[in-house]
Parts: structure tokens; sequence; C-alpha cells
């Protein structure tokens, strides 16, 4: 069985990223917070993790709804799990419910008569963050909005680079009118401003999450696109590219095996800051009212309710603390990749 | 907006604040222009207020005099109540605040549809108004009036002191001019065009004080159709093909009590009062219109409205939202009692606001489903939990129209076992995820909405229609294009409301003449033989008391068609103000909107300046010592089925 071997050049780039101590925790955390979205359902959700009913375990979590029936209650709709806890709590008849550490969902709006939300943080009632205007709890909608948010800037940095890294290639590659034309083109639509087509576009038409992306790339691709056509055209000249062009290696090959691996380099170097700038531009359409369609639990959402309600503190600050670790996190890991890839490293001048 | 039923016929009709917000967001929208334009040096090198003379025509040709026909019986009005306090006082300076500014002074035309053109039009006065109490006809310019026999004519006697804000006095040759200015293609307002063409014929001159207005037909409540308001003609002269743009920034004359005496573009508007008005000490307007300066000040978000008037830069703030009456009126200024608050009750035309379901939906055909949608709704929740019981459940469409609301309508209210009966009857069984279904069916429709305040009631609806099998897909656009969606009907559910007018409107929303095509106001594409029967005999109806009783059946028989689910209410007022501003006993009318409004030659004015007091708070701030809170409520004029 072959061993996966990388090659010792990646290995020190590596050892050298993991060496920047401030990259490579935000990494870990960055990953954690990925994958504790990831699984979101399990720890912060308003149905229950477990249900022990009349003898019989029920895991409600994923799948379709248990109507209140299920449990011998007297409504035809999606249990409530908080209240069903209660209830058994108060019945004492040996059922059970184990709920997630933030019983509350995304959506799940949490009204108490007498009292108007926002509520503050209350570890009793578990809304760690407080809740928002509506009663929705702002840690669980951080969360949500978390995953879409990240889920959206990947996806975004997807489309970007894919459209952008073919065309920057193929620009430097084969120069002449073919670039020429190009540029002009991206000259053109680069003074389109991107931000109000995006808002004309969205207040005509919902954009659901992919269209949102789409929309976005159209003008998101242009960025990495100067810079793969600059590195391309410094790799075509290369003595390895002329030396496949002897041995009658076609465009397509010498671009996609001999080129493309010699400029991943910038492109990781490029995708962290990729990635943050997805996450504010969703953040500020959502904020603008322009993003995802409401009731979609989004960062910019709850900092415009955290900028109409500045007396409700919790939610302006979870929101805040939370883009900055993002955001921070994320710069860092960037820093850390570029310094690991820099070529100055290895070079000596003596 | 071109059929007249979110622009009210009338100018000075009531306005809902839905559409307020329509055209705030819509100009917010067009700001960016305005921005544009003020980068234009040569657009308006001299920033002051041009003076009244821009344009004065030659003394336009004298049009024929008629004889006056024998046997008119003149009628006033000047035993009505008066509703201004005579304690008021005259002074001081009143700052209010503009979302945006407006994008021209013109008040007819490309972009005169803001919410600033009421600032203009208020203060041009008609023949004769509304007393907002009595609903009876009261005197503006002209002090006496007749009906003809005929029923669609009715005779003015002019005020013969009345005089436009140049000097010149204000004669039967204005209003002649009115039609040929409203009828002119020059001002590009193909409604205005139409509406003085179709509704009202002529206007005949007896002598310079004296003229009759003929309207098209005979219609119900005649003097609302024609009591219209004077043109300058010595201003305006001979209109031309550069009228749009020549008169973007022109100050008109008027005749109210106040008129733009400077501006700046893009920041600030100041009305002044007129020296000596020419009606001061006319029964309904004494002791009215107090203050002497009136100043618009562009603040371009709300939140931040709020903040320059907690820092004394604006005089009054509406508290209507209910996060602003309870939460963030928990502030210094007003627990030290500096800025009083007040809770005044109307009884005035509510707006139909809620949901309006599409009936040429396939879902909506069929009248249990919609029925069961209306018992989905729990607007009680949203009132009680979200609005914290500050709003009212709307139980009809038409409500305070007096006689002609129907008082034993009921809305459909939240009930689980209801919707269950109905879906179940209509041969619906729930899916797997808790939500309605038949064949490929799945109930689940789409909400359009556009205002942002509104997502929170959205949400909780949202909520508790999904234990009632039903899933609410809300869409929030843009005013424009949220409106555009709904009169095209591309709607499925449209979460909106209408402007009012003083008398009920049926044909517009529910004549089958009005369904099924687009840019109509029937937006549930109601089409039912029998209510087209109704409205019809409702509209071609002269007799005040069979139209009630007409407007009393229509209402029913929408409540029984069950396409539309009313929300909301809010039959009050609620304004923030600091202490040195007075208001009378009761301190509005029946039909006051806003108790600092300064021009509405109805219900404004009626507040006043009170400098002692203002030195007063001024120096309790300095020493930091308090009054107490102050929150008056006044319920004279509460609806009675509120009480």
């Amino acid at each position: 069985m072959p061993r996966f071997q990388l090659n010792p050049l990646t290995r020190r780039k590596i050892r050298r990223f993991r060496s920047i101590r401030r990259g490579w925790w935000s990494l870990v955390i960055f990953t954690f917070m990925m994958v504790a979205a990831l699984a979101a359902e399990l720890w912060v959700n308003d149905r229950a993790l477990v249900v022990r009913y009349q003898e019989n375990f029920y895991f409600p979590t994923y799948g379709a709804p248990l109507p209140g029936t299920t449990f011998g209650l007297d409504y035809a709709y999606e249990t409530d799990y908080r209240d069903l806890s209660r209830r058994f709590t108060a019945a004492g008849e040996g059922n059970w419910v184990l709920m997630p550490p933030v019983p509350y969902g995304p959506y799940s709006t949490d009204l108490r008569d007498d009292l108007f939300p926002p509520f503050a943080p209350d570890w009793h009632q578990r809304h760690f963050f407080g809740t928002d205007t509506v009663g929705r709890d702002v840690l669980a909608r951080l969360v949500y909005g978390f995953r879409i948010a990240i889920f959206f800037s990947l996806g975004l940095l997807v489309v970007n680079y894919a459209i952008g890294v073919s065309l920057g290639c193929a620009m430097g590659y084969f120069g002449g009118r073919f670039d020429l034309f190009f540029q002009r083109l991206i000259e053109i639509w680069s003074n389109v401003p991107f931000l109000y087509v995006i808002i004309i576009i969205s207040s005509i038409a919902v954009p659901n999450f992919w269209i949102l992306v789409l929309i976005m790339a159209i003008f998101g691709w242009i960025g990495i696109t100067w810079t793969m056509r600059t590195v391309t055209y410094k790799e075509r000249e290369r003595d390895y590219v002329l030396a496949a062009r002897v041995l009658g290696a076609s465009h397509g090959r010498i671009i996609l095996r001999h080129i493309l691996p010699n400029t991943v380099a910038v492109i990781v170097t490029y995708a962290p800051f990729s990635v943050s700038s997805g996450i504010v531009a969703l953040t500020s359409l959502d904020y603008l009212g322009f993003g995802l369609p409401p009731p979609t639990p989004s960062w910019g959402e709850l900092l415009a309710q955290g900028w109409t309600y500045m007396s409700a503190w919790w939610i302006v600050a979870s929101v805040v603390g939370a883009m900055v670790v993002t955001l921070v996190a994320v710069t860092f890991i960037g820093e850390a990749v570029r310094e690991a890839l820099d070529p100055k490293l290895y070079t000596t001048y003596e | 907006m071109k059929n007249g039923a979110v622009m009210p016929i009338n100018p000075k009709s009531t306005k809902d604040p839905d559409f307020k917000a329509i055209l705030i967001f819509f100009l917010i929208a067009l700001s960016l222009l305005i921005t544009a334009c003020d980068g234009d040096p040569s657009a308006d090198p001299d920033r002051r207020a041009e003076t009244e003379t821009a344009k004065v025509a030659a003394s336009p040709a004298r049009r024929p005099r008629q004889t006056l026909p024998e046997g008119i019986v003149w009628q006033t009005n000047d035993t009505d109540p008066v509703f201004a306090s005579p304690e008021a006082v005259r002074g001081g300076t009143l700052h209010e605040a503009l979302l945006s500014f407006p994008l021209t002074f013109r008040t007819v035309g490309p972009d005169s549809n803001s919410s600033f053109r009421s600032a203009i039009l208020d203060n041009q006065l008609s023949l004769v108004g509304i007393h907002p109490n009595t609903e009876k006809i009261i005197p503006e310019l002209a002090t006496h009036w007749a009906f003809d026999d005929d029923r669609r004519t009715m005779y003015f006697k002019l005020d013969k002191r009345a005089r436009w804000s140049d000097g010149h006095p204000v004669t039967a040759d204005d209003f002649a001019y009115t039609l040929d200015f409203m009828r002119s293609e020059h001002i590009v307002a193909p409604w205005y065009n139409d509406y003085y063409s179709r509704e009202i014929e002529r206007v005949i001159i007896y002598d310079d004080h004296t003229l009759a207005v003929v309207a098209a037909r005979p219609v119900p409540d005649l003097h609302l159709r024609i009591a219209i308001a004077p043109t300058p003609e010595h201003f305006y002269g001979q209109l031309g093909d550069d009228f749009v743009m020549a008169y973007n920034w022109k100050i008109v004359p008027n005749t109210g009590a106040y008129q733009i005496s400077d501006f700046e573009k893009g920041r600030r508007v100041r009305f002044k009062r007129k020296a000596n008005w020419w009606a001061e000490d006319r029964r309904y307007f004494k002791h009215r219109f107090n203050v002497d300066t009136v100043v618009f000040t562009v603040v371009r978000d709300f939140n931040l409205m709020w903040e320059y008037f907690k820092k004394r830069r604006l005089d009054t703030f509406a508290l209507n939202l209910p996060a602003y009456w309870h939460v963030k009126s928990k502030t210094d200024v007003i627990e030290k009692g500096y800025v009083e608050r007040i809770w005044f009750f109307n009884d005035t035309q509510q707006s139909a606001q809620g949901l309006w379901l599409n009936l040429d939906r396939e879902i909506f055909a069929d009248r249990r489903v919609r029925y069961a949608f209306a018992h989905a709704m729990n607007i009680e929740k949203v009132i009680d939990q979200v609005l914290r019981g500050d709003f009212y459940r709307l139980e009809h469409g038409f409500m305070g129209y007096g006689d002609y609301s129907n008082p034993d309508i009921r809305a459909r209210r939240f009930d689980l076992g209801k919707v269950e009966a109905l879906m179940t009857d209509a041969g619906w069984q729930r899916g797997t995820d808790g939500i309605w279904a038949r064949g490929d069916q799945r109930f689940a429709v789409e909400v359009t909405y556009s205002l942002e305040e509104h997502t929170a009631r959205l949400v909780v609806l949202r909520e508790e229609a999904r234990k009632a099998g039903i899933e609410l897909e809300l869409r929030r656009l843009d005013a424009t294009a949220a409106y555009k969606k709904v009169l095209e009907k591309k709607h499925d559910v449209a979460w909106m409301g209408w402007s009012t007018s003083l008398r009920p409107q049926y044909w517009e929303h529910f004549h089958s003449a009005n369904a099924h095509k687009p840019q109509t106001n029937n937006i549930t594409n109601t089409d039912d033989p029998q209510m087209d029967r109704l409205i019809d005999a409702y509209r071609n109806s002269l007799d005040a008391g069979q139209r009630a009783a007409l407007s009393r059946q229509i209402q029913e028989k929408i409540h029984e068609i069950g396409a539309f689910v009313p929300t909301f209410m809010v039959p009050y007022v609620r304004q923030a103000y600091w202490r040195w501003w007075c208001l009378p006993d009761p301190a509005g009318t029946r039909h006051t909107g806003d108790l600092f409004d300064p021009f509405s030659s109805a219900t404004g004015g009626l507040f006043w300046y009170d400098a002692e007091r203002r030195t007063e708070t001024e120096a309790a701030m300095k020493g930091d010592h308090g009054f107490g809170p102050v929150t008056r409520i006044d319920d004279t004029y509460k609806m009675p089925s509120l009480r």
C-alpha cells in the first residue's frame, strides 16, 4: 500500500506555517468553529436530543418533525420540547427529555406574558447571549448565521476562483489579442458599481442562497484574474514551459499540469482574505436588507437590530464580537499562509 | 398610483402611515439622484428662495361673466364649535425632521408625490373645508355656498379679503385657471389631467367673487369632489414645455398661513408665518397656526431623528411604535419631565391593513381554505406579545367611517380547531412535515411585504401558522418593487395597507371590472356578481342613508368572501414634545393624525409655544433637577367600540 507522501518542500511549508503560532491557533479555532457550526443541530436547537417516553427512546434532532400527539400532547403541530421537558419533570413518571445546551432554534421565538423582547442574557433561561427584538436566541442566530455566512463565502470563493483563475491563466498564457480584449472587458466591468447592481437586482427579486452567490460572483471574479494573469505571464517564459512545449504538450496540459501547480501559492495566499471579504459582503447586504430573505438567520440583520436597539447592548456586542473573532482568525490564517509560502524565505543574499 | 386608491383623491384627506412610509422609502432610493443634482454648479447657484415675482404674466384676458341664477339659497357655517384654544399665543420656532429632501416643490408632475407635498398643499386653502369634529362644511376661501338642484353644481361666494401671499386678491378667475392648469399637458400629470377633465366639468364665473363649480355628473358628497383650490394665474401665466424644469424650485404664491421663506437643497426648508394673514381672525382659524417659523431639517435616519430629538434639535417626535413608547422612552429627558408625552385617541378612518389573498391562485379558490388561512393567523398573539397590546385588532377593512362602518363584523380569530375542521372538510391532509397537503399541493404561500419593521410581526405569524399547518414564505421587497408585484397580481398573499378617504371606496378594490388585470387596486381579484351589484348601487346612490346601508352590506360581503384578513389598527397618535409646547384641551380633533401638524387647514396648528416654560425648563436642566415624568392620556375621541 503506497503511503501518502508530501513532497519535502510542502512539508517544510507546513512546518513553517505551524511555527507561526498565531496563524496556527487561528486555524485550529476556525476549524473548530466550522465543525461546531456544521453540527449546530446537536447543541443549538429547539428539538430535543433524546426523549424517553413510555419505555421508548426518540431522537428528534434530524428528520421529520414529531407532532405533539407522539408524546400524548393535545396538538398536531411539532412538539414544543422545552414545554415537554417541563411537563415530564412535573409529572415525574420516569419520562425525560434531554435538551441541547442551547435549547433554542434560530427561528423559535421565546415570548413571555407581560415581558417584551429583547431579553438580556439570562443563564437560567439558557439565553446565553440574550434574545433579539423578536425573542429569538441571539446565540442560535449567530451560530446558524455563521454557518450560512461561511458557506456562502466559501461557495463564492469557489465560483470566483473558478472563473478568475481560468480566465486569468488563459489571458496570461495566450497573451496577444485575447489578452487585450479581456483586459478592456474587465476594465469596463470593474467600473460597474457592483453593490448598487446587487441592491437593484435583489430589490426586484428576492434572491436565494445560490442566486446571491452567482450575482456576487458576476462581479467578484475580477480581482483574482489580474493576479493570475500576471503570474502566468511570468511562468510562461520559464524554461520548463518551453521544455514541455518542445516535448509536444498541448496548451491545456501545460496550463493545468505545469503552470497552475506553480501558481497555487498565490491562490492559496489570496483565499483567506477572499473568505473574509465574502463574509463582510453578505453581512453588509443583510444589514441593508438586500441579502437573504428574512427570517434567515444572519449577522447583518442582527447588526441592524443592534443599531435600532442600542440599549439592548447584548445584540450588538454579540454580533460585533463574533465578527471580530471570525475576521481576525481568518486574517491571521491568511497572514501565516502568506508567510509560510513566501519564496523569499528560501533565498539567501550573501 | 394613477387609479387614485393609494393617492387620495383629495390631497388633504387623511394619509395612512404605510403610504407615507412607502413614499419615504421611495424617496430614500431616489436621494442618490439628489446628490447627483447637487453636484451640478449650474443647477442653482443662488440657494435662497426665489422671489415670488419670478414670472409675472401680463394680466390675463378676462373670462366672460354670466348672470347668477335666481333663487339661490346661500348657506354658511358659523355655529359649529371651535376647536382651537383661546389661550394660544404667537411665537416660537418649530423644528421638524424630513427623512429626505423633496425632489421638487411642484405639487404636480414628475417626482412631486412626496410626503413633503402635503406641507405645501396644506398651505393652499380650498373653497370650503370639513369640520374635523362634526364633518360639516366650514368656510375656507368661500364664506358662503349653495347647492343647485341638479346635484352637480355648487355656488360659492369668495371671501373678499382673501389674498395670495404676494398681495394679489384671490378671485373667481383663479379657480377657473385651476381647470386650465390641471388640464394642461405641460404639467405632465396624467392623473390630474384626467381627474380635472372627467370629474369636474367647468367653473362658471358670475363676478370676481362669485362662482360655481360643476361636476361632470351628480355625485354623493358633492362638496368633497368640487371644493377645488385656486391656482395663481398671475404667477404662472401661459404654461410652456419647460414647466417641469422651470417650476422645480419656484415658490408658488399661496393662501394659507405660512409660506416657504428660504431653503437649502438637501438640508432644510423654512416656512414663515405671514405677518398679516388675511384669515387669522376667521372663526375656524382663530388661535391657530401660532408658531412664527417652522423649519424642516433633513435627517436621513429614523433612529438618528430620535437622537436629535433628545438633544433638543427637534421639538416633537412620534412615539406610535411600541418600542419607542415603552423602551426608548425610558430616557433621562422624559423621566425628568423635560419632555412630555401624550397618548391621544382619535376616531378617524382606519387604513385597511392586512393580508390580501389572491383569489386567482388555485389554492385560494376554495373558500374553506381562505377561512382556514384567516383562522391560522394569530394576530392576537402578535398584538399581545410583539406590539405590547398597543395596537387594536382591525375587525374589517373599513372601520372609523361612522355610519358607513358595520359594527357587527368580527374578524376571524386564531383557532386551530376551525382550521382543522375546514381543511379536512376541503379534502386536505397533514403531510409528514405537519403542513397541509392535497395531492401534490402543499399549503405553502408567499407573503409579500416591504417594511423592515414588520418582519418581527410576520415572524411570529409564521411560527404560529406552522402550528396550524400553513407555511408562510416571507418575501420582503423594496417598497416600489413590492407595490408593482402586487398591482400586477403576481402575489399569493400581500401584506399591505391602503390609504383612506372620507368615504369608503369599494369599486377600486372589489369590483369585477378591476379583477384579473394588472395595475388595478383589486388585488384580491374579487369577482362576484352579487358584490358588483352592491357596489354599483352604492356608487349610483345619491342618498346618504341608503349609501351607508349599502356600505355596511358590502362590508359583510367582503367578510363572507374572506379574501382579506384584517390585522391591526392604530386609532390614536402618541407623541413626545419638549415641555414648552402647549396643546389645547382636548389636544386635537376627532380626525387629528398628528398633534403637531403645523399646517393642515382642517386639524393642524393647534399647539403653541410658551417662552416662559422654556426658560424654566432650561434652568432646571442646567441645575439638573426634574419635574417628574408627564404622560397625558386624552381619550375624548376614543372609538366607542374600544371603550
